[in-house]
């Protein structure tokens, strides 16, 4: 005698229309909710545990729905589980503290990176993990599935089309695991119009539109203004594109943020063109639109740029320039946060980039003791890449150096991705920059996390490039050898300061260490007089006064 | 050695206050006084635990612009921002003494060709005013600085060069004031309070230091041409600063005390009708007052090269 079993394969689809069945009367046209609406409209979508996804990362922001979420009523909306990029507003925050959200996971987060920390250690909020952003992307997919995603937009029409732009970034990734899981997405824009330039999230995956009283806040993070750029950065970048970019000829890259990769970029039109390397190196970037990019676009030396988001103030020059970027038929860059980290981690032969702190042993970390930053896209672009199955010269080159290879993988050919950290042996304020242990491990501890968050571990670094020099670590035959490697680029640090002169010798004649000297690069000629744009306005210039910087960075 | 070729086609916000001193003056013809190889540094920043530099951020010495020998006085923004301490200031002072007794000694030598000698005394600015950590000396070397420039009165020009990072704040925005003649570039900035104090103190709806259009539109080189604040605005080089020095070499001494603006009964009173007429006019802007001067379209101003700038801009006319 079986008894009957009775289930149920659409509960999902079914709570979903009844929770849009108690909000029909907010509803004005077609999809579009009134600001003023927003706060009850939350209240009648959104159920106590629910996960919810609050669209924003390092530069737009769901910033008005990230307000009225905090004004719902904790009696009927609490317990909610945030799965979102970045943490970085005041109220992404606040939410945990009306008590009408209790868990989060997320990826990075910058100016709250401190007041997160005390939330953590005071039981405010219930950290699940931090990710990097292709690792959270992908657990939307698996069990950190958004019920409702509150997203942003630059316009919608009534149908609820969106028209993201020139920072679509995340919203695709998001908007697609929400939908086809039956959740709801709700989005605002700035302007609600009746024809979108384009659609960039189809209408019918999007169930509610509004238009917030002010335009979404987004913040120019990869403008470097090159008049900070400094003499030693210049040198620095000299090493990089002799050491590096021309030894290996590498074709394709991602810069990271800072005025690093941002020296390197205005040193290609001058130095290295003088090396000779244009078309040998550089032809393809995963980047943001960095401004400091446009004098070596004007000079041809780039063939393609994929980006993670957008730049304030580049849209013009973009639009102008689609054989290197991704532009619409309506003309406007088409960012796409997940598909650049992929090409990033996949299509690319180097990641290059600064970072804080550098440990003994090669790890580094951006990780201070009090501040849960986060790790935003570094890592997926600052790791070796174990499912390539492609070649390319720079990635065999460096591979065919790997100081562990045979034991590996004893005989059998295999590349290894480039992962470069450039820093200077002290920071700000004198503290150095290469330690005994990170931060990250003191943060580990203050926190109660489950691991030191590492950038980037150094199982997976190749050169780290310091004013004294590149040391090329993934070279060295073992952590001995590799320690000592570090002790020779790392100057008058404490580390460095154990550095033993016969040791080094050894490294260079090796060419594990190579000096300025080493790369015959004549140090005098390391300054500012090299750049090839000094400050803002020479961008301008250089890209036909197309480029519109923000107000802050313009000193006209 | 410094390749002076080079240094003529430098930026000259991008020089340093050595670049800049053997640039500004003819080639080969620079000699420096009290040398970072004389080691004259500061007293007081060791005791704070503070670095210290060998020239304490001033480089001075002697050069030449055609048959006129220049004492050049050159300040470095990377060492303490420029900040003026007591060393840095006491080599200010000792150089504008030494224009003078030469000024004396041509006068004696060569009584009838004296003017094709007349020392001059240029002054590159690039300072936040007194250093705080030595503050009192700070303070006493701005007045010996003034008082120095009131007794070269009548006697040798001293001119201001204001064009390099820091921008020329706090008490030394009161002694490029009481110079001769400024020279500036659009980098330049000149003022009393620098705009982060102003920030701090006043709060960031009355200046947001951040902002650097609204900083540079309100402290700048273009904004100080147009009120007349500065003289001359020259293209942002080592060269176009030199050019134009030389230029100023070339007028007849006594009419440099009309490119003066304080210093006399009747500059105070063009001062004060430019503060009353603040008050009717009520710019809430800098470039309010661009447009005041009969500039229409001050923003296509801010945006163009200077050169540009120099052939369309309409500057307040002087009384004088």
């Amino acid at each position: 005698m079986g008894t009957e079993i009775t289930k149920v394969w659409d509960s999902l689809k079914r709570d979903t229309q009844e929770r849009l069945n108690k909000v029909k009367h907010l509803v004005k046209e077609g999809k579009v909710v009134a600001a003023e609406d927003t706060v009850a409209l939350l209240e009648g979508v959104i159920k106590p545990g629910d996960k919810v996804n609050l669209e924003g990362n390092n530069q737009k922001q769901a910033d008005f729905l990230a307000e009225c979420l905090c004004k719902v009523d904790s009696n009927k909306v609490h317990d909610l589980h945030m799965v979102q990029s970045v943490l970085a507003l005041k109220s992404h925050l606040d939410v945990f503290e009306k008590g009408i959200a209790k868990k989060l996971d997320y990826s990075f987060s910058g100016p709250q990176a401190g007041r997160l920390a005390e939330f953590v250690r005071d039981g405010k909020l219930e950290l699940g993990a931090i990710h990097t952003y292709l690792e959270l992307f992908g657990r939307y997919y698996a069990d950190l599935i958004p019920r409702v995603a509150l997203v942003v937009g630059f316009e919608a029409d009534k149908e609820g089309n969106l028209y993201t732009g020139f920072n679509t970034e995340d919203t695709p990734v998001i908007v697609e695991a929400t939908k086809f899981k039956q959740g709801i997405v709700i989005a605002q824009v700035n302007k609600i119009v009746d024809k979108v330039p384009r659609v960039d999230i189809p209408g019918d995956w999007v169930d509610f539109v509004i238009e917030s009283p002010k335009p979404f806040y987004i913040e120019p993070l990869f403008t470097r203004d090159p008049a900070l750029i400094t003499d030693t950065q210049v040198l620095m970048a000299m090493m990089a594109i002799k050491g590096i970019y021309g030894e290996y000829e590498v074709q394709s890259m991602n810069h990271g943020i800072g005025f690093f990769t941002a020296a390197i970029e205005l040193l290609l039109p001058t130095y290295g063109e003088e090396l000779g390397l244009k078309g040998k190196t550089c032809s393809y970037f995963c980047l943001n639109p960095h401004p400091t990019l446009i004098p070596a676009i004007e000079k041809g030396w780039v063939k393609s740029i994929h980006c993670f988001g957008g730049e304030l103030g580049m849209e013009e020059y973009v639009k102008a320039r689609s054989d290197i970027f991704f532009v619409g038929p309506d003309g406007s860059l088409r960012s796409n946060r997940a598909y650049c980290q992929a090409a990033g981690h996949y299509a690319m032969d180097m990641f290059i980039g600064g970072t804080l702190q550098i440990d003994k042993y090669g790890n580094s970390s951006t990780a201070t003791a009090n501040r849960i930053a986060g790790f935003g896209g570094a890592p997926n672009m600052g790791c070796d890449a174990k499912g390539r199955r492609h070649s390319s010269e720079a990635w065999l080159k460096c591979g065919e150096e790997y100081g562990i290879q045979g034991d590996l993988v004893g005989k059998m050919p295999r590349g290894k991705k480039l992962v470069v950290q450039m820093q200077e042996t002290f920071k700000e304020k004198l503290e150095p920059a290469f330690v005994e242990e990170l931060d990250a491990e003191q943060l580990q501890k203050n926190a109660g996390l489950d691991l030191p968050p590492v950038m980037i571990y150094s199982d997976d670094l190749t050169h780290i490039i310091t004013e004294e020099g590149i040391a090329y670590i993934h070279k060295c035959a073992d952590m001995k050898e590799k320690m000592a490697a570090i002790r020779a680029v790392a100057g008058y640090t404490k580390i460095g300061l154990q550095a033993d002169e016969q040791e080094t010798k050894v490294l260079r004649q090796k060419g594990i260490v190579k000096t300025p000297a080493d790369l015959e690069i004549d140090i005098t000629r390391a300054n500012r007089s090299l750049l090839a744009a000094k400050n803002i306005k020479e961008l301008v210039e250089w890209s036909g006064g197309l480029y519109s910087p923000p107000a802050k960075f313009r000193n006209w | 050695m410094l390749n002076w070729e080079k240094l003529q086609q430098l930026n000259f916000t991008d020089a340093n206050a050595r670049e800049r001193a053997f640039g500004l003056v003819d080639k080969g013809s620079f000699t420096e006084f009290v040398s970072p190889r004389d080691k004259m540094s500061s007293p007081h920043l060791p005791v704070l635990g503070e670095a210290i530099e060998f020239d304490d951020g001033i480089v001075t010495g002697l050069g030449l612009l055609g048959s006129r020998p220049v004492f050049v006085i050159s300040q470095e923004g990377k060492f303490i921002g420029g900040a003026i301490g007591e060393v840095g200031g006491a080599k200010m002072v000792k150089t504008i003494k030494l224009a003078l007794q030469t000024y004396e000694r041509v006068k004696k030598i060569t009584p009838a060709s004296y003017e094709k000698r007349l020392p001059a005394v240029i002054i590159s600015f690039e300072t936040g005013g007194v250093r705080l950590h030595e503050a009192n000396a700070g303070l006493l070397a701005h007045a010996e600085v003034m008082d120095q420039i009131q007794d070269a009165r009548g006697k040798i020009p001293i001119i201001a060069v204001i064009g390099s990072k820091v921008g020329c704040f706090g008490g030394m925005g009161f002694v490029a004031a009481a110079t001769d003649i400024i020279v500036m570039s659009e980098n330049g900035r000149l003022g009393l309070t620098g705009p982060e104090v102003i920030e701090q103190e006043m709060g960031k709806d009355e200046f947001d230091a951040a902002n650097k259009a609204l900083v540079f539109r309100t402290t700048g080189g273009k904004h100080k041409y147009i009120m007349q604040d500065c003289n001359f605005l020259v293209e942002d080089s080592v060269r176009a600063f030199r050019t134009q020095l030389k230029e100023i070499m070339n007028i007849p001494f006594p009419e440099i005390e009309k490119y003066r603006r304080i210093g006399s009964l009747q500059l105070v009173e063009e001062q004060l009708e430019l503060v009353k007429s603040a008050v009717t006019i009520g710019p809430k802007d800098a470039q309010d007052m661009w447009k005041y001067y009969g500039n229409d379209n001050p923003q296509a101003l801010a945006d163009i090269s200077p050169k540009e700038f120099l052939a369309t801009v309409k500057r307040r006319e002087r009384v004088i």
